[in-house]
């Protein structure tokens, strides 16, 4: 029984990791991305004796831009383009259950953004090597720590998609993203604006995905040591929020009529 | 006794419409309905009786809201009977980036089915459906009807004991025409059940053991189409030849009559005497060809029973 779940899980998210590799837009980022790491190529020649850190900078921040882009224009498709589209109806007539859906479709996105991410890291030490750069390690503990919270958006885009339309799916997502990069700003309302309620403030703070958690980039680029405890927290704060995500697009799509 | 192929009991469905006040909008009443295996059972009606409606609810894509299902002796609800049966949804979609051997497997995956298996099932339903020289093509490249073909290859292929073919002739030529009425009739003659939905009436009339007819959420009619066309009006045609249009048209008993070159199909309602017809065709120095009782059908029926200008009906907003 267990193993037929899993079977179907993942076919659908082979499925939905072969819809995405056969996407051009997909290539046309990933190239964007190696585009923009390699570009530091030319920036490092205006900074004096820190390329390094400007390779750095912006090889993870191309990464982390280009994965939340995938992340969340693919993942608020994931189920309404199939409601939209109707590829869905005969899927569902066969047994094939709907959280199974929605866990496969959220397994195959996972799945094509770590072979993009894994992609665009191994271009940024690349360019590092090229460049006569250490192979800084702190840079894939950065890569896991952004790929946990691409996961999360990945799930947020998949809760979206599975309740509301595509348009106002995008809008939520982006949305809760930034609210989620910008969290600290959220906590320290009260200090600059004292008739925000603390209690509120506070009560915001943990309600959203704390995006700016897994944003690693300032400790790789000043050298900061990156524990595997951190890590370990991050990908526990991922598991949970995410699952917390998934549950409730399982549990809302499952009631949907698909008219 | 084996538990009927399809029993619904008292079904019934609303759709909320309007935008700004949302009201229930009822497309299926109390519907009461059994398909027996084995048999070939058509779903008949016009667009908005509720036919589609009914066939989601029966694929798990929308919810009744009161009313019992069961499919293969189970409730719909268990998911077990789902590895035994295969549906066709109206105009159906796939993924534009797979070929159709890609679809095939992946949806023999979700049955898990053995990959060996799939591979020679796949090749085998393309082969019926007419899609091999295809079966390697992505499918964005695809027809309307080609599309209509797949859906058909992928409703088969976890070998179904129980088929739901919603408009299953819908897009196709003639020739794909021919193509589902012969996998219709290969189902039935390997003892599955099929119950599918048309608009397309003299299929119906050609593959069906039994038919239902719906009219805006309510069952009209349910039997053997034997039955059904038995208890509808029956006429008698009598071609006559060597009269004019005067004598044909006052013919005793007459309702109707129409020139077919030099002869005359004359029609007479059932139980007018013929003798005086053939007496008077013969005073006018006319003779009677053949007579031949005409029966109702299957079109005429339908017409007569859900034509809404009938009874200045409006229609349901949704089918």
């Amino acid at each position: 029984m267990a193993a037929g779940r899993l079977s179907r899980t993942a076919a659908v998210a082979m499925n939905t990791y072969r819809e995405s590799v056969r996407e051009r837009v997909l290539y046309n980022l990933l190239f964007f991305a190696l585009l923009m790491t390699l570009s530091g190529l030319l920036l490092r020649d205006l900074s004096i004796r820190q390329d390094d850190r400007i390779l750095k900078d912006l090889g993870l921040a191309a990464i982390d831009l280009f994965g939340t882009v995938i992340a969340i224009f693919i993942g608020v498709g994931l189920v309404n383009k199939e409601i939209d589209r109707r590829s869905l109806y005969p899927l569902l007539a066969k047994p094939l259950r709907r959280s199974e859906f929605v866990v496969g479709k959220f397994a195959g996105l996972s799945l094509t953004l770590l072979v993009n991410v894994a992609a665009m890291t191994a271009g940024l030490y690349f360019t590092l090597a090229v460049t006569r750069h250490p192979l800084d390690l702190h840079i894939a503990k950065a890569v896991a720590c952004l790929y946990l919270g691409l996961l999360l958006t990945v799930a947020l885009a998949l809760f979206f998609s599975a309740v509301t339309s595509a348009g106002l799916a995008v809008v939520c997502t982006i949305s809760l993203v930034l609210a989620g990069r910008f969290a600290d700003v959220v906590r320290n309302m009260p200090e600059v604006a004292p008739s925000v309620p603390r209690a509120l403030a506070r009560a915001v703070y943990f309600a959203l995905p704390n995006f700016a958690n897994f944003d690693l980039k300032d400790r790789v680029v000043h050298a900061d040591p990156i524990s595997p405890a951190y890590l370990a927290w991050m990908a526990v704060y991922a598991v949970a929020y995410g699952g917390l995500l998934l549950t409730g697009a399982a549990a809302v799509f499952a009631r949907r009529d698909l008219k | 006794m084996t538990d009927p192929a399809v029993e619904l009991r008292g079904l019934r469905k609303a759709y909320l419409v309007g935008h700004l006040r949302r009201r229930p909008h009822a497309v299926l009443h109390d519907l009461d309905l059994t398909v027996e295996r084995g048999e070939v059972f058509g779903y008949l009606g016009p667009n908005g009786s509720g036919k589609t409606t009914t066939m989601k609810i029966l694929a798990g894509l929308l919810r009744a809201d009161a009313g019992t299902v069961s499919v293969l002796g189970r409730p719909l609800g268990d998911p077990a009977w789902r590895h035994r049966v295969g549906f066709l949804p109206e105009h159906p979609y796939f993924y534009d980036y797979l070929t159709p051997r890609e679809y095939l497997d992946y949806a023999g995956r979700l049955f898990g089915i053995p990959s060996a298996e799939r591979k020679a099932r796949s090749d085998q339903l393309l082969e019926q459906v007419g899609l091999a020289r295809y079966g390697g093509v992505a499918m964005r490249r695809f027809s309307k009807g080609m599309l209509q073909r797949l859906g058909l290859a992928q409703a088969m292929i976890n070998l179904p004991e129980l088929v739901f073919l919603d408009e299953p002739m819908s897009g196709l030529d003639p020739i794909g025409r021919r193509m589902v009425r012969d996998v219709i009739a290969g189902l039935k003659e390997r003892g599955a059940t099929v119950f599918f939905s048309t608009h397309i009436l003299s299929d119906a009339e050609s593959l069906c053991d039994r038919v239902a007819l719906l009219r805006e959420g309510r069952l009209v009619k349910t039997g053997r189409l034997d039955e059904i066309l038995s208890a509808g009006d029956h006429h008698l045609e009598v071609l006559v030849a060597g009269i004019g249009a005067p004598v044909a048209e006052s013919l005793p008993g007459a309702v109707g009559a129409r020139a077919i070159g030099e002869r005359w199909r004359v029609e007479l309602p059932r139980g007018v005497p013929l003798g005086p017809v053939a007496h008077a065709v013969e005073a006018a120095g006319g003779r009677v060809l053949a007579v031949q009782p005409v029966r109702q059908s299957l079109e005429d029926y339908f017409v007569s029973q859900v034509d809404p200008s009938r009874e200045g009906r409006k229609w349901p907003l949704a089918d």
